[in-house]
């Protein structure tokens, strides 16, 4: 029989039979996805299968019959594992497998506790699907050993296991090992005592569980799920919205009854997160109706918050705007908005204070994190943003990371960039600390804090030495480079070496693997931003790119993996003070006049102030009023003693919070502000991502979602805005940044959209693919430069420490403080290695003093060989020890942003009597 | 104990050390020359090996600690050393008696009076099949057919077979175990030494 149709020459259509119909084969399909495409997921049963994980074959419930001819003899195999022949015959219900499959299902129901009715998962288990999918009326295996009387683990904050459950599909470990990347579960024993264990036989809460919950979604059972009862279906609705705990961007499906949210899935179709997602996202959710939570406008008197209503608070406010803008003028003004908002959101917040106080005073978050970034890749390629989307990891073939700790900041992608390493192919950890990701890295690069431009210009050096360039590239797409390749070559490696502290010989390995690559990525964190060379790191990062030609197709490109949820949204709707929405200059008079008439309103052309020169001009009495959405900056700016100086000097200070925030504490007028579960509107990830919010739950009772309260005031002070709604200020949007031209509500679908979206809808995956938004891409050649802080105060202060993030906690933790991931990680603490702390007689455990020339805190030690001897590491997510007490306001030359990650300092066993209050 | 019990870990740590527990260099050098019968990056090959020199070495178990650093030798995680060692029934993962009979009780044996062997060391020894002597002297375990059927019935203490056995055989051989200061060990012949 021909089982080939010839259309044309070479174009072969290759067809396999299902029931005796044939139908044409996908290459590299396997017999059950073959099936599914024609006849509908639910053709064949299956039970170790799973959306995200590989194909398996370990319970047989998926066999079908398959034959050589039709109606020949049969073999039984198992479908979910088995590539689909062409020209075979498949039968994927015949009696055989029928009769199969039921008593399959039989044997599993002789060790599975049949109290249906009283399970999480009743109705929604996929065993009980199977059963009653094939039938079982009756077990006709006589009663023998059995495993029911297994005990639950409730050790942990979130995870739950109750083995008498299990059925031994394996999709819990192999989520674990293919998702999370974690190595925690596993199967012990053989036989009848084959059994899912947690490390060596241990609990959740003690294992290396980071509780992501992968495991707990993909078993088909509840023998492993969490405290939420994620899989029962006692919800009235699920409502898919966008994570705001970092830049990936994970989508999240979640269950809400009566008002009240019970639990979060991550969804499979989601293309940021297939099915996965961290216990932030899944499990720190109970914040939103925390009793902390702010439930009316406070406006403070004489030093004390009074209670006030909206109108009241609105009508102090707008006084006192008006007072001030009128006394000394609008520049007395400024605002801050929140990365963690809506696009939306951050739209109005900068209308509001361009067209309605009138000055170009405002900035966000991305001051202190991706500044640089912003700023470096705009002068490299024009465009401040990711080239290249994370997806594209399944195609490079080398990954580089830079200042970049994504296993605990960017949790979902870390797992991601951790299963690329473990698939052996060459990856290049640069980081001054041996983070999680390096253990699995080919190449870590474990440089000193602050020497990145030294660091990259040797990998520059070593990639010319070897004639590693790629010619073709540099002269079609690029200019400057002849300049840059001299300076290179000056180098003196032995000196670069001295500077790093990183063996040459590692350093050339990995940078003839970055070059030589056929498709290289590099990803880079605040590691690379938070220098006082921030930006021209980042630069370096570009021209590595340019120069190996890493730039304009899938698997290439620069990626900065984005902080907060929509950093990148905040910047494109122009909370900036040099650039307004959608990028262009302030001070170019076309665009002015452009926004002028936008707008309808007068709008100044001079540059407003970046969020230090805030603090600065506040000190100085040159600002007398600040407007804060949703950012502590009083916990997570550096400097904290000077910052908080600058806030009560000023005259009227506004906060929009969830919660008394170490900032909230300092205002004048605070108002309750809404979580993103009760708004709708957009975000955009670190890949350009535009996606949908949808609100889960209403506003608890006496808040505002942030973008109605903008307009309220907008309103209030006499500039006609429409009430809040993500559809038309989406639309205005879109007429204003180019880039989002094509973006409508509507249409967004549950995937979103990456910028630029075209008029016509269409987005865009990869950046630059053509051409530069600036002509060509530009080699900038910079020269290491010792951070000032060392120079000035290395001698005295000779340990540097620099500051990092943890899994579960988020920046100043004002959200996942007030959920259980609080028991999990209890406290800030210091990464400090055994050398330095015998020196100073510190044990695991101790408090250390650790002092700067700004300040001193007490903090817990951790000996670790994470650092090197001289370093130290910590967190600031714990107002208790408000870490930034010592944190330097150096900041990067060009974009501002502060240096965190190289601070001087000593330090000293301390009994934890320093500890200063602000 | 119940079947479930049986593979569960122990937590104690062994006599020999814990924490800081290590190889001796001897050992080391052995290990460090198995992994080099396989390619590079493939040393988890090297784990069963690895693991009956670990067993060995510390006192005739695997323990925690004792697994956690045969991962850190080979450069693999934890759980793929539990996982590997739970399964294979010559791996313990309790501390034993000083002398682990294994007999065997499939069906050439059984037949051949298998059942009444047990019983026997059973009764002298006053501990039951799976169980071990309050004096940390004797561990009894039944096990499959270990390949010996022409013999039967046998047993198995370290890597000696006694074989057609007898009461009075076995009565001799408990107690030369009794007055031994030995422990049992399936490299009693130095297996990998021999390379």
């Amino acid at each position: 029989m021909n089982n080939t149709i010839t259309l044309k020459p070479k174009q072969e259509i290759k067809l396999a039979y299902i029931d005796n119909i044939p139908y044409e084969i996908k290459d590299g399909e396997t017999i059950l996805s073959f099936v599914k495409r024609y006849k509908g997921k639910k053709a064949v049963p299956t039970l170790c299968d799973a959306p995200n994980l590989d194909p398996f074959g370990s319970c047989r419930v998926c066999s079908v019959d398959v034959a050589l001819a039709k109606d020949g003899p049969v073999k039984t195999q198992a479908s979910c594992h088995t590539p689909v022949m062409p020209g075979s015959f498949i039968y994927p219900d015949s009696d055989r497998v029928q009769k199969l499959r039921k008593n399959i299902v039989e044997l599993v129901l002789t060790d599975h506790p049949l109290d249906c009715l009283t399970c999480e998962v009743n109705n929604n288990c996929e065993l009980q699907e199977v059963a009653a999918r094939v039938g079982v009326r009756d077990v006709r295996y006589p009663a023998g050993k059995n495993h029911l009387d297994r005990k639950k683990d409730l050790s942990h904050p979130y995870m739950t296991s109750d083995f008498s459950k299990c059925i031994n599909c394996f999709r819990c470990v192999r989520a674990c090992d293919e998702v999370q990347g974690q190595f925690v579960l596993s199967m012990a024993g053989r036989g009848f005592d084959s059994h899912i264990v947690k490390g060596q036989e241990t609990t959740f809460n003690l294992s290396d569980c980071v509780s992501c919950g992968a495991c707990a979604q993909a078993c088909p059972t509840s023998a492993i799920s969490d405290v939420f009862e994620s899989k029962s279906i006692v919800a009235d609705k699920k409502v898919r919205t966008i994570c705001t705990y970092c830049g990936v961007g994970c989508n999240l499906e979640v269950a809400v009854k009566g008002g009240i949210i019970k639990s979060i899935q991550a969804p499979y179709d989601a293309e940021v997160n297939t099915g996965h997602t961290c216990l932030k996202g899944r499990f720190a959710f109970s914040f939103y109706n925390h009793p902390e939570r702010i439930k009316t406008p406070l406006i403070k008197r004489n030093g004390v918050f009074e209670e006030a209503s909206w109108d009241e608070a609105y009508d102090f406010i707008a006084k006192e705007l008006t007072r001030i803008k009128t006394d000394h003028g609008s520049d007395f003004i400024a605002g801050i908005s929140s990365a963690r908002c809506t696009n939306e959101e951050n739209y109005l917040m900068q209308k509001f204070i361009r067209a309605v106080i009138g000055t170009n005073n405002i900035d966000s978050c991305a001051r202190v994190c991706h500044s640089p970034t912003a700023h470096g890749m705009q002068e490299t390629f024009g465009t401040g943003a990711a080239t290249n989307s994370i997806v594209d990891l399944k195609v490079t073939d080398c990954i580089m990371v830079i200042g970049a700790n994504a296993t605990d900041a960017h949790p979902v992608t870390g797992a991601k960039l951790k299963q690329f390493a473990l698939s052996g192919k060459p990856s290049i950890v640069i980081d001054p600390r041996k983070i999680e990701l390096a253990n699995y890295a080919t190449y870590h690069l474990q440089l000193r804090p602050g020497t990145n431009v030294a660091l990259l210009n040797m990998m520059f050096y070593f990639i010319i030495e070897a004639g590693l360039e790629d010619k073709n590239f540099i002269a079609a797409r690029t200019e400057g480079y002849e300049a840059f390749r001299k300076n290179i070559l000056k180098l003196d490696m032995n000196e670069m070496e001295r500077i790093t502290g990183v063996d040459r010989e590692l350093v050339k390995k990995a940078a003839i693997a970055y070059a030589s690559a056929p498709k290289a990525m590099s990803f880079h964190g605040l590691g690379v931003t938070e220098h006082s060379q921030g930006s021209f790191t980042v630069m370096q990062i570009a021209d590595l790119a340019l120069i190996t030609g890493n730039i304009g197709r899938h698997g290439v490109g620069v990626n900065p993996l984005r902080g907060q949820n929509n950093v990148q949204g905040a910047a494109d709707m122009g909370c900036q003070p040099h650039q307004g929405a959608g990028y262009y200059s302030v001070s170019d008079s076309l665009n002015h006049e452009v926004y002028e008439n936008f707008y309808q309103a007068k709008l100044p052309m001079h540059k407003g102030y970046k969020i230090p020169e805030m603090f600065n001009a506040s000190l100085d009495n040159k600002l007398k009023a600040m407007w804060v959405i949703g950012e502590d900056i009083a916990q997570t700016d550096p400097n904290t003693h000077k910052v908080v100086a600058a806030l009560n000097n000023l005259e009227l200070f506004v906060v929009q919070e969830l919660f008394m925030t170490e900032t909230a504490k300092l205002a004048t007028v605070i108002l309750p502000g809404a979580s993103f579960f009760e708004k709708s509107g957009t975000f955009t990830n670190g890949e350009r991502r535009i996606q949908a919010v949808h609100q889960v739950v209403e506003p608890l009772k006496g808040t505002k979602v942030d973008g109605q309260i903008i307009v309220d005031i907008m309103n209030k002070m006499g500039y006609a805005q429409p009430d809040y709604h993500p559809d038309n200020v989406l639309k205005e949007i879109s007429q204003i940044v180019q880039f989002f031209e094509g973006v409508k509500w509507d249409e967004l679908g549950i995937n979103g959209k990456q910028w630029p979206v075209n008029k016509g809808g269409k987005g865009t995956q990869v950046l630059h693919t053509k051409g530069f938004m600036s002509g060509k891409g530009k080699f900038i050649y910079k020269d290491f430069a010792e951070s000032q802080e060392l120079i000035d105060h290395g001698k005295e202060y000779p340990y540097i420490i620099t500051t990092n993030r943890e899994l579960e906690h988020y920046n100043c933790g004002a959200m996942t403080r007030r959920t259980k991931n609080v028991l999990i990680n209890t406290e800030d603490v210091l990464l400090i290695c055994a050398e330095d702390a015998a020196k100073h007689l510190i044990n695991d455990g101790d408090m250390v003093c650790v002092e700067s020339p700004r300040g001193k805190v007490d903090v817990r030690a951790k000996i670790t060989d994470e650092v090197k001897p001289g370093i130290l590491s910590s967190t600031f997510h714990f107002p208790e020890v408000m870490l930034n007490n010592i944190t330097s306001d150096v900041h990067d030359s060009e974009a501002m942003c502060p240096e965190y990650k190289v601070v001087a300092c000593t330090i000293r066993k301390s009994k934890g009597k320093y500890k200063e209050k602000v | 104990m119940n079947e479930t019990d049986k593979n569960n870990i122990s937590k104690a740590t062994p006599p020999s050390g814990a924490g800081g527990l290590k190889f001796s260099n001897e050992t080391m050098e052995l290990v460090k020359s198995i992994i080099k019968r396989y390619p590079e990056g493939k040393q988890k090959s090297a784990l069963l090996p690895t693991l009956h020199l670990a067993q060995a070495e510390f006192d005739g178990w695997l323990s925690v600690p004792v697994m956690d650093h045969v991962a850190e030798v080979l450069q693999i995680k934890p759980i793929e050393v539990y996982e590997v060692a739970s399964f294979y029934s010559m791996f313990n993962l309790k501390p034993g008696g000083k002398c682990l009979i294994e007999v065997c009780r499939t069906s050439s044996c059984w037949l051949r009076g298998a059942e009444d062997i047990i019983h026997h060391i059973e009764k002298k020894l006053n501990i039951k099949a799976g169980e071990t002597t309050p004096d940390g002297k004797f561990t009894l375990k039944t096990v499959e057919c270990l390949g010996s059927c022409g013999t039967a019935p046998m047993l198995q203490i370290g890597e000696q077979y006694h074989e057609n056995l007898t009461m009075d055989k076995v009565d001799s051989l408990l107690d030369t175990w009794k007055n031994s200061d030995k422990h049992s060990t399936y490299l009693d012949t130095n297996t990998f030494r021999k390379n």
